[in-house]
Protein backbone atom coordinates (compact mmCIF):
# COMPACT_ATOMS: atom_id res chain seq x y z
CA UNK A 1 0.00 0.00 0.00
CA UNK A 2 2.83 1.93 0.68
CA UNK A 3 4.40 1.59 -2.22
CA UNK A 4 1.16 2.21 -4.32
CA UNK A 5 0.67 5.76 -2.26
CA UNK A 6 4.21 7.15 -3.02
CA UNK A 7 3.45 5.77 -6.59
CA UNK A 8 0.44 7.78 -7.35
CA UNK A 9 2.10 10.85 -5.49
CA UNK A 10 5.21 10.44 -7.95
CA UNK A 11 2.62 10.36 -11.13
CA UNK A 12 0.49 13.73 -9.90
CA UNK A 13 3.98 15.27 -9.27
CA UNK A 14 4.88 14.47 -12.84
CA UNK A 15 1.49 16.32 -13.52
CA UNK A 16 2.59 19.25 -12.00
CA UNK A 17 6.09 19.24 -12.42
CA UNK A 18 6.70 21.52 -15.94
CA UNK A 19 4.72 24.20 -14.11
CA UNK A 20 6.41 24.06 -11.00
CA UNK A 21 9.99 23.31 -12.71
CA UNK A 22 9.04 25.90 -15.71
CA UNK A 23 10.08 24.04 -18.74
CA UNK A 24 7.94 22.79 -21.78
CA UNK A 25 8.10 21.31 -25.26
CA UNK A 26 8.29 17.30 -25.39
CA UNK A 27 9.40 17.03 -21.79
CA UNK A 28 6.50 18.99 -20.56
CA UNK A 29 4.03 16.62 -22.86
CA UNK A 30 5.46 13.44 -21.90
CA UNK A 31 5.20 14.19 -18.53
CA UNK A 32 1.39 14.82 -18.72
CA UNK A 33 0.81 11.72 -20.48
CA UNK A 34 3.02 9.75 -18.38
CA UNK A 35 2.09 11.20 -14.89
CA UNK A 36 -1.72 10.31 -15.19
CA UNK A 37 -0.79 6.83 -16.54
CA UNK A 38 1.50 6.73 -13.14
CA UNK A 39 -0.79 7.50 -10.98
CA UNK A 40 -4.38 5.50 -12.17
CA UNK A 41 -2.65 2.56 -12.66
CA UNK A 42 -0.72 3.09 -8.96
CA UNK A 43 -4.39 3.68 -7.43
CA UNK A 44 -6.03 0.64 -9.37
CA UNK A 45 -2.90 -1.64 -8.07
CA UNK A 46 -3.72 -0.60 -4.41
CA UNK A 47 -6.41 -3.06 -4.34
CA UNK A 48 -4.97 -7.00 -3.41
CA UNK A 49 -6.89 -8.79 -6.26
CA UNK A 50 -5.49 -6.57 -8.99
CA UNK A 51 -2.20 -6.19 -7.32
CA UNK A 52 -0.81 -6.83 -10.55
CA UNK A 53 -1.77 -3.49 -12.03
CA UNK A 54 1.60 -2.36 -10.74
CA UNK A 55 3.64 -3.67 -13.19
CA UNK A 56 1.82 -1.08 -15.41
CA UNK A 57 3.23 1.39 -13.34
CA UNK A 58 6.56 0.20 -13.57
CA UNK A 59 6.13 0.00 -17.15
CA UNK A 60 5.66 3.97 -17.21
CA UNK A 61 8.90 4.64 -15.30
CA UNK A 62 11.18 2.40 -17.21
CA UNK A 63 9.43 4.60 -20.37
CA UNK A 64 10.29 7.45 -17.86
CA UNK A 65 14.27 6.62 -17.67
CA UNK A 66 14.80 5.51 -21.35
CA UNK A 67 12.79 8.85 -22.89
CA UNK A 68 15.54 11.60 -21.54
CA UNK A 69 17.95 9.29 -23.88
CA UNK A 70 15.94 8.73 -26.48
CA UNK A 71 14.06 12.68 -27.05
CA UNK A 72 15.59 16.16 -26.83
CA UNK A 73 15.42 16.87 -22.57
CA UNK A 74 16.67 20.07 -21.07
CA UNK A 75 18.45 19.15 -17.97
CA UNK A 76 15.89 20.30 -15.37
CA UNK A 77 13.44 17.12 -16.84
CA UNK A 78 16.35 15.26 -17.59
CA UNK A 79 17.03 14.23 -14.01
CA UNK A 80 13.39 15.00 -13.14
CA UNK A 81 12.27 11.69 -14.82
CA UNK A 82 15.47 9.60 -14.21
CA UNK A 83 14.54 10.04 -10.85
CA UNK A 84 10.94 9.46 -11.03
CA UNK A 85 11.20 6.73 -13.73
CA UNK A 86 13.43 4.92 -11.13
CA UNK A 87 11.70 5.34 -8.35
CA UNK A 88 8.42 3.94 -10.49
CA UNK A 89 10.07 0.95 -11.28
CA UNK A 90 11.47 0.23 -7.79
CA UNK A 91 8.11 0.70 -6.31
CA UNK A 92 6.31 -1.43 -8.96
CA UNK A 93 8.15 -4.54 -8.40
CA UNK A 94 7.26 -4.32 -4.28
CA UNK A 95 4.76 -6.68 -4.17
CA UNK A 96 3.39 -5.45 -0.65
CA UNK A 97 0.86 -7.06 1.08
CA UNK A 98 -1.77 -9.49 0.39
CA UNK A 99 -4.08 -10.54 3.00
CA UNK A 100 -7.00 -12.10 1.91
CA UNK A 101 -7.26 -15.06 -0.55
CA UNK A 102 -8.75 -14.72 -3.90
CA UNK A 103 -9.54 -18.45 -5.12
CA UNK A 104 -6.25 -18.61 -6.65
CA UNK A 105 -6.33 -15.17 -8.49
CA UNK A 106 -6.69 -14.24 -12.14
CA UNK A 107 -3.95 -16.95 -13.13
CA UNK A 108 -6.84 -19.61 -11.76
CA UNK A 109 -8.82 -18.94 -15.33
CA UNK A 110 -6.16 -19.98 -17.26
CA UNK A 111 -4.39 -22.86 -14.81
CA UNK A 112 -5.41 -26.17 -15.75
CA UNK A 113 -7.10 -28.15 -13.14
CA UNK A 114 -4.13 -29.87 -11.29
CA UNK A 115 -1.64 -27.07 -11.82
CA UNK A 116 -0.55 -25.53 -8.63
CA UNK A 117 -2.56 -22.86 -7.30
CA UNK A 118 -1.28 -19.29 -7.42
CA UNK A 119 -1.54 -16.45 -5.64
CA UNK A 120 -2.34 -12.16 -7.53
CA UNK A 121 0.70 -11.08 -8.12
CA UNK B 1 -14.61 -11.96 7.30
CA UNK B 2 -16.29 -14.82 5.79
CA UNK B 3 -20.35 -15.74 5.07
CA UNK B 4 -22.51 -18.09 2.94
CA UNK B 5 -21.59 -16.39 -0.54
CA UNK B 6 -18.36 -16.66 0.13
CA UNK B 7 -16.24 -18.42 -2.90
CA UNK B 8 -14.39 -21.24 -2.76
CA UNK B 9 -10.48 -20.16 -1.84
CA UNK B 10 -11.67 -16.92 -1.14
CA UNK B 11 -11.46 -14.94 2.30
CA UNK B 12 -14.24 -12.88 2.04
CA UNK B 13 -17.13 -12.72 0.23
CA UNK B 14 -16.74 -9.82 -3.00
CA UNK B 15 -20.68 -9.38 -3.11
CA UNK B 16 -21.04 -8.76 0.46
CA UNK B 17 -22.85 -5.20 1.07
CA UNK B 18 -19.94 -4.24 2.88
CA UNK B 19 -17.89 -4.35 -0.63
CA UNK B 20 -20.46 -2.90 -2.91
CA UNK B 21 -22.11 -0.32 -1.25
CA UNK B 22 -18.51 2.11 -0.81
CA UNK B 23 -18.79 1.30 -4.90
CA UNK B 24 -21.95 2.12 -5.30
CA UNK B 25 -21.60 5.41 -3.89
CA UNK B 26 -18.79 6.34 -5.30
CA UNK B 27 -20.75 6.41 -8.57
CA UNK B 28 -23.20 8.05 -7.20
CA UNK B 29 -20.68 10.66 -6.39
CA UNK B 30 -19.31 10.10 -9.87
CA UNK B 31 -22.80 10.75 -11.10
CA UNK B 32 -23.36 14.25 -8.78
CA UNK B 33 -20.11 15.95 -10.51
CA UNK B 34 -20.77 14.74 -14.14
CA UNK B 35 -24.76 15.69 -13.85
CA UNK B 36 -23.06 19.19 -12.99
CA UNK B 37 -20.94 19.53 -15.26
CA UNK B 38 -23.39 18.22 -18.37
CA UNK B 39 -25.85 21.11 -16.85
CA UNK B 40 -23.08 23.95 -17.70
CA UNK B 41 -22.54 22.04 -20.96
CA UNK B 42 -26.39 21.79 -22.27
CA UNK B 43 -26.44 25.88 -21.30
CA UNK B 44 -28.68 25.36 -18.28
CA UNK B 45 -25.84 26.67 -16.06
CA UNK B 46 -24.42 29.77 -16.71
CA UNK B 47 -21.27 29.21 -14.59
CA UNK B 48 -18.88 26.32 -13.40
CA UNK B 49 -17.02 26.28 -10.19
CA UNK B 50 -13.19 26.36 -10.66
CA UNK B 51 -11.33 26.60 -7.39
CA UNK B 52 -8.08 26.27 -9.08
CA UNK B 53 -7.29 26.81 -12.16
CA UNK B 54 -8.78 29.91 -14.08
CA UNK B 55 -10.86 29.48 -16.93
CA UNK B 56 -9.32 26.10 -16.92
CA UNK B 57 -13.05 24.58 -16.67
CA UNK B 58 -14.55 26.50 -19.14
CA UNK B 59 -12.09 25.91 -21.97
CA UNK B 60 -12.14 22.21 -21.25
CA UNK B 61 -15.47 21.93 -20.72
CA UNK B 62 -16.44 23.84 -24.11
CA UNK B 63 -13.76 22.53 -25.97
CA UNK B 64 -14.41 20.63 -29.35
CA UNK B 65 -13.30 16.86 -27.68
CA UNK B 66 -16.30 17.76 -25.69
CA UNK B 67 -18.91 18.08 -28.64
CA UNK B 68 -17.33 15.21 -30.34
CA UNK B 69 -20.28 13.21 -30.14
CA UNK B 70 -24.16 14.20 -30.27
CA UNK B 71 -24.40 14.91 -26.54
CA UNK B 72 -21.94 16.72 -24.25
CA UNK B 73 -19.08 14.24 -23.01
CA UNK B 74 -20.09 14.91 -19.36
CA UNK B 75 -23.61 13.89 -20.01
CA UNK B 76 -22.47 9.98 -21.50
CA UNK B 77 -20.25 10.06 -17.88
CA UNK B 78 -23.30 10.86 -16.13
CA UNK B 79 -25.18 7.69 -17.75
CA UNK B 80 -21.75 5.71 -17.56
CA UNK B 81 -21.91 6.71 -13.54
CA UNK B 82 -25.66 5.53 -13.18
CA UNK B 83 -25.29 2.59 -15.05
CA UNK B 84 -22.53 1.71 -12.70
CA UNK B 85 -24.56 2.23 -9.50
CA UNK B 86 -27.70 -0.10 -10.99
CA UNK B 87 -25.61 -2.62 -11.69
CA UNK B 88 -23.55 -2.29 -8.61
CA UNK B 89 -27.16 -2.67 -6.50
CA UNK B 90 -28.60 -5.38 -8.71
CA UNK B 91 -28.53 -8.99 -7.41
CA UNK B 92 -28.02 -10.44 -3.76
CA UNK B 93 -25.17 -11.77 -1.43
CA UNK B 94 -23.99 -14.54 -3.83
CA UNK B 95 -24.71 -12.54 -7.00
CA UNK B 96 -20.79 -13.53 -8.59
CA UNK B 97 -22.54 -16.65 -8.81
CA UNK B 98 -26.27 -16.85 -8.93
CA UNK B 99 -26.26 -13.57 -11.59
CA UNK B 100 -22.69 -13.44 -13.52
CA UNK B 101 -24.17 -11.50 -16.38
CA UNK B 102 -24.64 -8.78 -13.96
CA UNK B 103 -21.53 -8.47 -12.62
CA UNK B 104 -20.02 -8.77 -16.14
CA UNK B 105 -22.01 -5.95 -17.08
CA UNK B 106 -20.72 -3.78 -14.19
CA UNK B 107 -17.42 -4.87 -14.66
CA UNK B 108 -17.35 -3.46 -18.66
CA UNK B 109 -18.83 -0.69 -17.38
CA UNK B 110 -16.82 0.17 -14.52
CA UNK B 111 -13.82 -0.84 -16.36
CA UNK B 112 -13.34 1.54 -19.78
CA UNK B 113 -15.19 4.41 -17.68
CA UNK B 114 -12.36 4.11 -16.02
CA UNK B 115 -10.40 4.36 -18.65
CA UNK B 116 -11.95 6.74 -20.34
CA UNK B 117 -11.35 9.06 -17.56
CA UNK B 118 -7.74 8.55 -17.71
CA UNK B 119 -7.84 9.31 -21.78
CA UNK B 120 -9.69 12.46 -20.83
CA UNK B 121 -7.48 13.65 -18.06
CA UNK B 122 -4.46 13.04 -20.43
CA UNK B 123 -6.48 15.46 -23.22
CA UNK B 124 -7.11 18.41 -20.78
CA UNK B 125 -3.31 19.51 -20.75
CA UNK B 126 -1.96 18.00 -23.49
CA UNK B 127 -4.37 19.48 -26.27
CA UNK B 128 -5.93 22.44 -24.30
CA UNK B 129 -2.86 23.39 -21.84
CA UNK B 130 -5.63 23.96 -19.49
CA UNK B 131 -7.19 21.73 -15.88
CA UNK B 132 -10.78 21.53 -14.99
CA UNK B 133 -11.16 20.97 -11.25
CA UNK B 134 -14.00 18.89 -11.17
CA UNK B 135 -13.13 16.96 -14.24
CA UNK B 136 -10.34 15.54 -12.85
CA UNK B 137 -12.58 14.96 -9.62
CA UNK B 138 -14.68 12.93 -11.66
CA UNK B 139 -11.71 10.99 -13.18
CA UNK B 140 -10.45 9.96 -9.86
CA UNK B 141 -13.89 8.53 -8.45
CA UNK B 142 -14.12 6.36 -11.67
CA UNK B 143 -10.13 5.26 -11.40
CA UNK B 144 -11.10 4.47 -7.56
CA UNK B 145 -13.31 2.12 -8.46
CA UNK B 146 -11.51 -0.46 -11.17
CA UNK B 147 -9.93 -2.07 -7.82
CA UNK B 148 -12.44 -2.67 -5.49
CA UNK B 149 -15.12 -3.78 -8.48
CA UNK B 150 -12.69 -6.24 -10.38
CA UNK B 151 -13.00 -8.43 -6.87
CA UNK B 152 -16.48 -9.16 -8.24
CA UNK B 153 -15.79 -9.68 -11.95
CA UNK B 154 -13.13 -12.66 -10.69
CA UNK B 155 -14.85 -14.17 -8.16
CA UNK B 156 -17.50 -14.52 -11.20
CA UNK B 157 -15.26 -16.20 -14.15
CA UNK B 158 -13.28 -18.54 -11.68
CA UNK B 159 -17.28 -19.93 -11.09
CA UNK B 160 -17.82 -19.68 -14.47
CA UNK B 161 -14.61 -21.54 -15.16
CA UNK B 162 -15.47 -23.95 -12.27
CA UNK B 163 -18.62 -25.35 -14.36
CA UNK B 164 -16.66 -25.13 -17.31
CA UNK B 165 -14.49 -27.68 -16.33
CA UNK B 166 -17.00 -29.49 -14.14
CA UNK B 167 -18.58 -29.85 -17.93
CA UNK B 168 -21.77 -27.67 -16.97
CA UNK B 169 -23.18 -25.43 -19.31
CA UNK B 170 -21.29 -22.05 -19.09
CA UNK B 171 -24.24 -20.19 -21.00
CA UNK B 172 -26.62 -21.44 -18.13
CA UNK B 173 -24.05 -20.68 -15.73
CA UNK B 174 -23.58 -17.15 -17.09
CA UNK B 175 -27.63 -15.85 -16.70
CA UNK B 176 -27.52 -17.95 -12.92
CA UNK B 177 -29.71 -20.90 -14.50
CA UNK B 178 -27.60 -23.64 -13.82
CA UNK B 179 -26.44 -26.18 -11.58
CA UNK B 180 -24.87 -25.16 -8.93
CA UNK B 181 -20.79 -25.98 -8.59
CA UNK B 182 -19.51 -24.85 -5.54
CA UNK B 183 -16.50 -27.41 -5.00
CA UNK B 184 -13.57 -26.85 -6.71
CA UNK B 185 -13.67 -29.97 -9.18
CA UNK B 186 -11.76 -33.47 -8.16
CA UNK B 187 -7.75 -33.19 -8.91
CA UNK B 188 -6.98 -35.28 -11.92
CA UNK B 189 -3.43 -35.01 -12.21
Amino acid sequence: MGARVVSAAAGIWLMVAPAVLSYDGTARTIDRILGPLAASAAIVAMWEVVRGVRWIAAAVGAALVVAPWLLDYPLTPAVNSLAIGGLLVVLGAVRGRVSQRYGGGWSALVRRPGDRPGGTS
Amino acid sequence: MADAGTPPGWSVNPSSWLQRLPIIALALAGAAIALYLALYQWGVLAWVWEPFFGDGAVRILDSWVSKVLPVPDAALGTAGYLLDAVTGVVGGRARWRTMPWIVVLFGLAVGPLGAVSVFLVVLQPVLFDAWCTLCLASAVVSIAMIGPALDEVLASLQHLARVRRAGGDVWRAFWGRGPRVDRAPARTA
